[in-house]
């Protein structure tokens, strides 16, 4: 078996066409296609490993969080509307939400620390890992049009896994402030990578 | 509303980005089932968060992908939505989806329905009134108790019901609402936090106001604590609408004041 790849979106152009191979994909999971998920895996491996590790940070227990997220697709995928959004955002969004769910579990039984570092390392990291993933570069690009306040928060909410009142917490503004900012930047960035939907 | 407690549709970012916990998810996701523009820009906005994910992309060991396909193979698979699924649930069907990954149990193959958020919604708040309720119940004298362990079976199957909805709306003179209904159980429960009080000559009444009129549904009781509540009201028709009104102390065969609240059941 290969390594993973990093990106199914490898560069412009090819989005679109990774955008309905995953869907046509995921069709023929939903009818229990092995090999089509072998497929989907592989298609999805980096981002789903990726985004979870980025918020639960331990190699290990990232992994493991990854492996749910793969098996969970596997068995929800004949619940997956194209209508509903593309196959990569809810692929992401269960990842992101056992991720969120793991490190918030863990917060309840031994708090863990609101370290300031926290934010830089947040959108650094993007940046460090722009060179081998031009998906990352788009994004990158995009998220310096954001303000600072806008690109924070959302940066702290999605690769840090904080809730917007941790994230209102750490940056010493109003929770309601952070919720509008976490809006508008989403918002933002949505329409500078063109987002479709 | 509280201050620092921001409207739901501010909050679609942070739902988006899954910043949003407890309470202020329940509040949104409550809200999201009944406003389809919310849903649809959450799912816009989701689309933006997928390519933070693909920008975090790196690479996965092989065995990652390996273990996934050994479970699988062993693994069943969820039967897809029909279209037979009761039509207001699919206003939260995204949600629902979404929230899948959070009721969803890998190991113990636990899935819940498709109307997990607002089943979760109505057994939380079920949980919460019925907590209240017990201590009501408790301070109260003995027959009084029997007449409520009666009710309070009567709204664990009303907060229980497989089609069990929330709604959650302001009350004109202060304070909000939280009603839970069951169509099939032809009833509602009705609870309030932070109602204006009243002098004792007057009281809340409830009313089932529908095309043959309206009709005396319950009298609110006193507050407990700054919570009204909860009170049942059955023999619910379609088309009725629940309305809330000041009366004189003791009720009114017909309201006799403005409604203070009035919501589409």
């Amino acid at each position: 078996m290969q390594e993973g790849r990093v990106s199914p979106w490898a560069g412009p152009g090819t989005r679109e066409a990774h955008r309905d191979e995953l869907s046509t994909l995921l069709g023929r999971v939903a009818r229990g296609d092995q090999e089509a998920f072998e497929a989907v895996c592989r298609l999805v491996a980096g981002p789903v490993f990726g985004t979870v590790r980025r918020v639960v940070r331990d190699g290990a227990q990232s992994e493991e969080v990854a492996q749910e997220v793969l098996l969970e697709v596997w068995q929800c995928a004949p619940r997956f509307d194209a209508s509903r959004g593309s196959a990569m955002a809810w692929i992401t969004t269960i990842a992101h939400r056992r991720a969120v769910d793991r490190v918030r579990a863990e917060q309840r039984s031994a708090e863990r620390e609101l370290r300031a570092a926290a934010h830089a390392v947040a959108y650094d990291d993007v940046v460090e890992t722009a060179e081998a993933n031009l998906e990352a570069e788009r994004v990158r690009r995009c998220l310096t049009s954001l303000t600072e306040l806008q690109r924070e928060s959302v940066t702290l909410a999605y690769y840090g896994g904080y809730t917007y009142r941790q994230v209102a917490a750490l940056l010493g503004i109003a929770a309601g402030t952070v919720s509008t900012r976490m809006r508008d930047g989403l918002i933002r960035l949505r329409d500078c990578l063109g987002v479709t939907r | 509303m509280k201050p620092g407690r921001p409207e739901p549709p501010t909050l679609a970012g942070a739902y988006a980005l899954d910043a949003l916990t407890g309470a202020d998810q329940a509040r949104f996701e409550s809200h999201l089932a009944r406003c389809p523009q919310c849903a649809a820009e959450v799912s816009g906005l989701r689309e933006a968060t997928a390519r933070l994910a693909a920008a975090a992309a790196e690479p996965a060991p092989a065995r990652l992908t390996e273990q996934a396909l050994a479970a699988a193979a062993h693994t069943r698979q969820l039967p897809p939505l029909t279209p037979s699924a009761p039509r207001r649930w699919r206003a939260g069907r995204l949600a629902a989806a979404e929230s899948v990954g959070r009721a969803g149990s890998i190991r113990g193959l636990v899935f819940r329905q498709v109307w997990t958020p607002r089943l979760a919604l109505a057994v939380a708040a079920a949980a919460m009134i019925i907590a209240g309720f017990v201590g009501q119940a408790a301070r109260g004298a003995q027959h009084q108790l029997r007449q409520d362990q009666q009710h309070s079976h009567t709204i664990a199957a009303v907060l229980t019901a497989r089609d069990a909805t929330m709604i959650r709306a302001p009350v004109r003179t202060g304070g909000t609402a939280t009603v839970v209904m069951s169509g099939r159980e032809r009833a509602l429960v009705f609870a309030a936090a932070g109602l204006r009080s009243l002098p004792s000559s007057k009281c809340y009444e409830l009313w089932l106001m529908g095309p043959g009129g309206d009709k005396p549904a319950a009298m609110l009781p006193e507050p407990q604590h700054d919570m009204t509540g909860p009170v049942l009201a059955s023999g619910l028709k379609a088309g009725d609408h629940l309305g809330l009104t000041i009366e004189p102390a003791g009720g009114s065969p017909h309201p006799t004041s403005a409604v203070i609240l009035l919501l589409t059941l």
